[in-house]
């Protein structure tokens, strides 16, 4: 139960992240050139997207012996989670800004001039190349969180439920979702990630972790303080 | 073709940003392999600490780099 709620919730704080900046994309070409463009062009994208889940869900469930399928899959979620650590440590520090939805899509806006006449390619591949490049991460998070550990329909669940709220929020607001907390949840899903992979990728080398699935916690907690130890070392004034 | 080269720089780019470090981590990965069918538990420890080590030492590592 325990294991099934932190794979949902992974997968759904993961997803919805990468869902806020496919859905700016998509808003910002929608509308300032007209929609059935950019909506064929997500539509297109999510057929890809749904290709390649099938395709590397067959081949991971099929062919790759559990042990080696977690410590494949953990280290590239490590790798994964250490990178959205990384970046979110460099954020909170000041060394980096924050992302910025309203930017973004100003950015984007900006790029785009007004409605195309007869077929717009251009809109087309924007939103198609947007909501693709997110959409591997989201599948990447899916199929990582719950590929291994039969929690696999907890985290397409919770994928799924993220690109629908986000959507379905896009879709009353008519605007970016400025007010999702990206950088936090990025924060956050950065730790658990880094957790997670750090958790598969021990067991997938033979090792038993002390009470199993909790030091999960236990690893999320230290990888947390080592990232603020990280904030308060950078933010040092010896280094300015 | 340009995009089909964005796709794939996408793809690398979740898991590596700095290529350093990502060999780093496999190199502390490979040596928590030896040392877990050794030691055991205890190995995850020392695992553990190092992956959280690296994580402080680059991200220090490139705010010093940015302040320059």
């Amino acid at each position: 139960m325990y294991q099934t709620l932190l794979v949902f919730g992974a997968a759904f704080l993961g997803s919805a992240v990468e869902s806020t900046e496919a859905l700016t994309i998509v808003l910002a070409v929608g509308l300032t050139r007209g929609w059935r463009a950019p909506l064929l062009g997500t539509v297109a994208a999510l057929v890809a997207l749904a290709v390649l889940v099938i395709f590397f869900g067959q081949l991971i469930v099929t062919r790759i012996p559990d042990s080696a399928l977690k410590l494949l899959v953990g280290t590239l979620l490590l790798l994964f989670g250490l990178r959205w650590l990384h970046k979110a440590v460099l954020r909170s520090a000041g060394v980096v800004e924050k992302h910025d939805e309203d930017m973004a899509y100003r950015n984007t806006v900006n790029q785009l001039q007004g409605p195309a006449p007869g077929r717009d390619w251009v809109g087309f591949v924007l939103a198609l190349k947007g909501v693709f490049l997110e959409g591997l991460e989201v599948v990447f998070i899916v199929i990582a969180v719950g590929g291994t550990g039969r929690g696999l329909p907890a985290a397409v669940v919770g994928g799924l439920l993220a690109m629908v709220v986000v959507a379905v929020a896009g879709v009353v607001v008519r605007r970016p979702l400025a007010r999702v907390p990206e950088n936090t949840l990025k924060y956050a899903v950065g730790v658990i990630l880094t957790s997670l992979g750090t958790f598969w990728a021990a067991e997938g080398m033979g090792a038993s972790w002390p009470l199993d699935f909790v030091s999960i916690l236990g690893l999320a907690v230290i990888y947390f303080a080592a990232s603020r130890l990280a904030v308060v070392l950078i933010r040092r004034p010896a280094l300015a | 073709m340009k995009f089909l080269r964005s796709a794939g720089e996408a793809v690398v780019g979740l898991f590596v940003g700095d290529w350093v470090q990502s060999a780093i981590v496999l190199v502390i990965l490979g040596a928590g392999w030896l040392a877990v069918s050794r030691l055991g538990a205890a190995a995850l420890v020392v695992l553990v600490l190092l992956l959280a080590g690296q994580l402080v030492w680059f991200a220090r590592a490139e705010a010093q780099r940015s302040k320059r």
